[in-house]
């Protein structure tokens, strides 16, 4: 009953702060948006480059006409190279330029190894889909040249091959798609930890700077019953939070035309309530230590010092995570915020969860929040809570 | 009615009330007088129950303030030093609040409120958020919220510092008002002709103990000074910290 008022006190105050409703608003859009971003830029750069004629300046055409026709073939478009290809390149005015020396066609005819150069910046990433298709149809024209040369000498061009490499690739487009969605776990215990990050410093420590503590703590009212209201709303903005993330993260898979990337992501309605429940016991765990650690601080701006820094810490394995594929075992289970984010990224790639993981992290962390409550009820009984430090 | 006895409390290695005694009547004013840092703020907070003593016990109406918490707390309405108000919530939204704490609702809750603004003349200040409001107004709300329970004890610290004249004479009204109606009231000032102005009996605190307790008549027999003033030197055993 107590709870109930209290709850509703501090959700209204809440309610009206502009402050607190901004960020509790807006932070949790964050995410999807700079994944939205993220991704529209890597698709148009993608589907820009991959389908269209490559314009090549070419140093020295004449003296490989066969090969210029082989390229011309294959989409690309020759020009004439400016005077010193080289810098034009290094300035970044070219992606690439080739150079054909004047000795190509002695050393073809002759069959020596036939240079050419290839002038290109590799430390310039969106040059990158250039240099890689000239390289290519190169290498492709040098093979099917050595081939015929064989022929030629009456031998089979299969002998030149001692190995037959096969690519088998096993991953789903899911997994595929989750390898870039990967830093989604990141954002949704990063949501879990600010989502309320608001509503826990100004009820707690925010409460006692206002000197309006003392006279709430004088009312009948067990100490526990104010903790729990007040627990209650961060709880709630929290909640919330994931739920504008994850609602978030669906819009945004729906606008990037992922497809264009050779990705299909297949987020279904059962996986997006999966990874809420998922991340739903987290939130006890950090409302409470939120609640704990504002109330050992001696002021607003203090409190939001420490509690900023806070979601970094379980986040560390999912940034990880966003490199290094970690395979579920049950201790991973054991630690809470770490489990949640393995189990997230599967629900993610569309794999079916081990119930033990589940029932293990579930329990685990809402036992680890239930004992940080039991603590900051603890807390809130002692005297040190109004008197500050 | 509030009787202390024997209380102790201390921080760490600091003494702050050391075997401090007395009783507040029903009906009467009492004032605990004393410097700052006497320890007079730690003796009403052990009797409005945010700090435990280390010894001795304090009763509101009979009620342990440390075994009898709950109890304690229904019979009591404070003003604490720090009355700080929810900036964001109307004053009226104040004082339901804290009626809702003590188990109030509905028309009777409500009722309870209207009389409070009359009372305290705060219909103008009633439905805006506290942002923005006045030490006076301020102080009305704390006041108004402290006082929806009805209760019979009332507990104010220091209650006009830092209040104008008018807001102060209108405290001392409000004072002698609460007495009037049968209440128990302690008040605690460093203002020697405040307590003097409006208590009944004055409890003298300094260095945590107490150092005189009784009337104003008793305290200038006991001490052979005809003013008051001389008095509370005499028995402080300094000025310092002693508005005269």
């Amino acid at each position: 009953m107590n709870i109930t008022i209290v709850f509703r006190k501090e959700l209204i105050d809440a309610l009206r702060d502009r402050r607190t409703l901004t960020g509790a608003l807006f932070y949790p859009l964050l995410g999807p948006l700079l994944m939205f971003l993220l991704f529209s830029v890597i698709v148009s750069t993608f589907s820009e480059q991959a389908d269209k004629l490559l314009v090549l300046p070419v140093q020295g055409a004449e003296h490989a006409p066969h090969l210029i026709e082989f390229l011309e073939q294959n989409r690309v478009q020759i020009e004439a190279a400016p005077a010193d290809p080289e810098t034009e390149v290094r300035l970044g005015n070219l992606d690439v330029a080739l150079i054909i020396p004047a000795s190509y066609g002695d050393d073809f005819r002759a069959g020596r190894p036939a240079t050419v150069q290839i002038v290109m910046d590799e430390s310039r990433q969106s040059a990158s889909v250039n240099i890689q298709r000239t390289e290519g149809l190169l290498e492709i024209y040098s093979g099917q040249i050595g081939a015929l040369r064989l022929l030629a000498r009456g031998v089979s061009p299969i002998t030149n091959h001692a190995l037959a490499i096969e690519r088998h690739d096993v991953s789903t487009p899911q997994s595929q798609a989750a390898g870039f969605l990967n830093l989604m776990p990141y954002f949704i215990i990063f949501t879990v930890f600010t989502g309320g990050m608001g509503i826990a410093i100004d009820t707690t420590v925010g409460e006692r700077e206002r000197g309006s503590l003392e006279p709430l703590l004088i009312n009948p009212v067990a100490r526990a019953e104010l903790v729990l209201g007040k627990l209650g709303v961060t709880l709630v903005f929290s909640l919330f939070a994931v739920v504008e993330t994850l609602i978030g993260f669906t819009l945004m898979l729906n606008f990037v035309p992922l497809d264009e990337l050779g990705v299909r992501v297949d987020l279904d309605p059962l996986a997006i309530v999966g990874i809420f429940l998922m991340a739903a016991p987290m939130v006890l765990l950090a409302g409470s230590l939120q609640m704990i650690i504002a109330s050992f601080t001696r002021s607003y701006k203090e409190a939001q010092n420490y509690l900023g820094l806070l979601p970094l810490v379980p986040a560390l394995p999912g940034m990880f995570l966003a490199y290094l594929p970690v395979k579920p075992e049950v201790w991973n289970m054991l630690i809470p915020t770490f489990g949640q984010q393995l189990l997230i990224n599967q629900l993610m790639r569309g794999e079916t969860l081990n119930i033990l993981h589940v029932l293990l992290s579930v329990s685990l962390t809402l036992l680890v929040g239930a004992t940080l409550t039991w603590l900051a009820i603890r807390l809130y009984e002692g005297e040190q809570v109004v008197l500050g430090r | 009615m509030i009787e202390v006895q024997n209380l102790h409390k201390t921080f760490k290695k600091v003494v702050a009330v050391d075997d401090v005694s007395f009783t507040a009547e029903d009906g009467h004013i009492t004032g605990l007088l004393g410097p700052n840092g006497a320890g007079k703020t730690t003796t009403l907070r052990i009797l409005y129950t945010i700090l435990r003593p280390n010894r001795g016990t304090a009763r509101v109406d009979g009620y342990d303030v440390v075994t009898q918490v709950r109890e304690a707390q229904r019979h009591i309405g404070v003003l604490p030093d720090s009355g700080g108000l929810y900036p964001r919530l109307t004053a009226r939204e104040h004082i339901r609040y804290f009626g809702r704490l003590h188990g109030q609702n509905g028309a009777a809750l409500e009722a309870n409120i209207e009389t409070l603004i009359k009372l305290l003349e705060m219909q103008d200040i009633a439905e805006r958020r506290c942002e923005g409001f006045s030490h006076g107004q301020r102080l009305k709300v704390a006041i108004a919220r402290a006082l929806v329970h009805q209760p019979k004890n009332i507990l104010l610290d220091e209650p006009t510092n830092g209040l104008d004249v008018m807001s102060t004479r209108a405290m001392r009204g409000l004072i002698r008002r609460l007495r009037d109606e049968g209440k128990c009231v302690l008040f605690s000032s460093h203002v020697m002709q405040e307590v003097s102005a409006l208590c009944e009996r004055i409890v003298a605190i300094a260095r945590g103990q107490v150092v005189a307790n009784g009337t104003p008549d008793e305290l200038r027999q006991a001490t052979g000074q005809a003013n008051l003033e001389e008095a509370f030197v005499a028995v402080i055993g300094s000025e310092e910290g002693l508005m005269l």
